[in-house]
């Protein structure tokens, strides 16, 4: 295993009405991120939020190219980004221990936080496909270049971490500096990774260190 | 920290325990145990929320210090609320500092807050004026900024500082507006009304009257030597004279007060120092030392002349003279009094200073408890007396968010 001090390339926020950061995606224009009664769309160059999304959002966040997914208490919803609307709704596979959420291979993969583990779900009824156990708290799940990311946050340690999709084997570790916690991650599907900042009500911008 | 979780919290910061509730009912770990306590303590069933609270500090892991440190702040209100004094203040003060070192400016503030409060309650005013000193409102959201200036108010008014204690319920107000809870704003409202309610009566030259807690705070700043029944002392604007543990000489100064610019006649004072009997030659002789007594403690602030029939005062700087006492002098009138004083009396004080058999006073404080006048604090030797009235601070619990990771 891997393991080496996460760099932190810029910090965003914290924002008006913004008090907490409990998920995050990207579009491949706008970062978004959950904080607790809207969507907000972040314009990552100029760390402006450009829009928002009134609905439900207590936890993860994920794009699957058209429409977004928001975990709220214990569903995720389906939300069209370009009226807000919902268009769906599953149950979230952890009865609302949910945190983290991250689109791949048309599925979804759901953290489940306290149980230490990451659900694939079926996106269309919420059935749970299989299932892969960390040893850590899971707080964000992103998938990039066929690689499965999670982020851990226990008291002062967080760390954003690769495992092994079969196994569950921690394969590669970026440590965060202590009393910066990841909650909500996301990859920009190049050489970033967005990271929520929790009641810190900050988004930060990490690098992912490239290669095999 | 997860989706429910999230979600309970932000029903709880908006005052909505019932909501909080409903999402984490069933769940058994340490965040949902957490929360579960904290609605359970908003709800009233504080028995039940001191047993979760202390099971979520357990349940959190040894990495989540600032989670646990929490839940020992949660668990110190809910003692505070219960009036359980036997809680250990170390770990109070502990998990301050945890959060404190942690960054956790806001719950670091709640502690020390819990701290003053507790303070005030066991009647240590001077410690709680302190530490009310040293704490930082700024950073606190509403609702607890909201209880720190009721806290504030309550030891003013303790204090008879009627301007600041009107002052701190302004901010109270404001604060309370802000944090949009209804219970805490019905809070500051009973605690601002005490303000503009007859706080005692006052008895001068025959007249009396009833006073607001400013009149009163008026009275002791202006040109009059007052009697107050309230307190046990006799004070003017320069001067406080402590009689509560000489009940027969403050009895001698109140008669004399009461009659005042006329004298006394010694039947009269007899009757009413040494609890009606009539007078015979020892008490004429016993009245005559305790005048001396009362003399010499007087000293400087009121004279204590002969007469004719009796004894008359006269103000010494003062130029006036009234007997302050309570709303209500019923039976327990005089254990009421004392208790006014905001300070926390055990029985065996009030039965010296009320120079009353420690039975009595215990039936006089059982049948005042009975009726919600005053309440007792803590357990066995350490059980003290108070009023309850005046002491502000919010009964509807602040407890801080004991969320694991942030």
């Amino acid at each position: 295993m891997k393991k080496s001090a996460a760099t932190i390339l810029r910090e965003y926020g914290p924002f008006p009405n913004a008090d907490r950061v409990n998920g995050v995606t990207f579009d491949g224009r706008h970062v978004w991120f959950a904080s607790g009664d809207r969507l907000n769309a972040l314009d990552p160059d100029s760390g402006e939020v450009v829009r928002s999304i009134e609905v439900a959002s207590h936890a993860g966040t994920a794009f699957d190219g058209e429409f977004l997914y928001q975990i709220a208490e214990d569903v995720i919803h389906k939300i069209d980004p370009k009226t807000g609307q919902i268009l769906s709704t599953i149950p979230a596979p952890g009865n609302g221990g949910d945190s983290g959420l991250a689109w791949a291979e048309g599925t979804l993969w759901v953290g489940q936080h306290r149980g230490r583990r990451i659900h694939q779900i079926d996106p269309e009824t919420g059935k749970i496909l299989r299932t892969i156990e960390s040893n850590r708290v899971v707080t964000g799940v992103t998938w990039v270049d066929g690689q499965l990311w999670h982020g851990t946050w226990e008291g002062d340690d967080s760390d954003v971490r690769r495992i092994d999709p079969e196994t569950g084997e921690v394969l590669e570790r970026l440590e965060m500096p202590e009393g910066t916690g990841v909650s909500g991650l996301e990859s920009d599907g190049a050489d970033r990774f967005f990271c929520g900042g929790g009641g810190s009500g900050k988004l930060r911008a990490i690098s992912r260190p490239q290669g095999k | 920290m997860d989706s429910l979780i999230t979600a309970a919290a932000l029903a709880l910061a908006s005052g909505d325990a019932l909501g909080a509730l409903k999402r984490v009912a069933l769940r058994d770990d340490a965040p949902a145990l957490a929360l579960r306590g904290i609605a359970m303590a908003q709800l009233g069933d504080l028995v039940r929320a001191k047993a979760l609270s202390k099971s979520a500090a357990r349940a959190f892991g040894p990495r989540e210090a600032v989670a646990r440190a929490r839940c020992v702040v949660a668990e110190a209100e809910i003692a505070l609320v219960s009036r359980d004094l036997t809680w250990p203040v170390k770990a109070l003060e502990a998990a301050r500092k945890v959060l404190e070192a942690h960054g956790d400016r806001v719950n670091a503030a709640h502690a020390g807050n819990v701290a003053v409060r507790r303070l005030v309650l066991i009647g240590r005013l001077d410690e709680a004026e302190q530490a009310l000193g040293r704490l930082d409102p700024t950073p606190l959201p509403p609702a607890l900024r909201a209880a720190h200036e009721l806290v504030a108010s309550g030891i003013a008014v303790r204090r008879l500082k009627t301007e600041a204690a009107r002052a701190a319920i302004d901010r109270a107000r404001l604060a309370a507006r802000q944090a949009d809870i209804p219970a805490l704003s019905a809070e500051v409202e009973t605690a601002a009304h005490l303000l503009d309610a007859p706080a005692a009566r006052v008895i001068s030259r025959g007249d009396e009257r009833p006073l607001l807690l400013g009149q009163v705070e008026a009275l002791f700043s202006g040109g009059t030597l007052v009697v107050d029944a309230c307190r046990h002392v006799v004070r003017d604007a320069g001067a406080v004279v402590p009689l509560a543990s000489r009940p027969v000489l403050f009895a001698l100064a109140r008669t004399l007060a009461e009659a005042w610019p006329a004298d006394v006649a010694r039947g009269t004072l007899i009757a009413r120092a040494f609890r009606g009997k009539h007078a015979d030659e020892s008490h004429r002789a016993r009245l005559r030392v305790e005048i001396g007594r009362l003399r010499a403690a007087l000293a400087g602030l009121a004279e204590v002349s002969a007469t004719k029939r009796g004894f008359a005062l006269s103000p010494g700087r003062a130029g006036d003279i009234a007997v302050l006492a309570p709303l209500m002098e019923g039976p327990h009138g005089a254990v009421l009094a004392f208790l006014a004083d905001g300070e926390a009396w055990s029985s065996s004080a009030l039965s010296i200073a009320l120079g009353a058999s420690p039975r009595t006073v215990q039936r006089a404080l059982d049948s005042l408890a009975g009726e919600g006048k005053v309440q007792a604090i803590g357990r066995g030797r350490a059980r003290r007396w108070m009023s309850p009235p005046l002491s502000f601070f919010p009964t509807i619990l602040l407890l801080p968010g004991p969320l694991p990771s942030d």
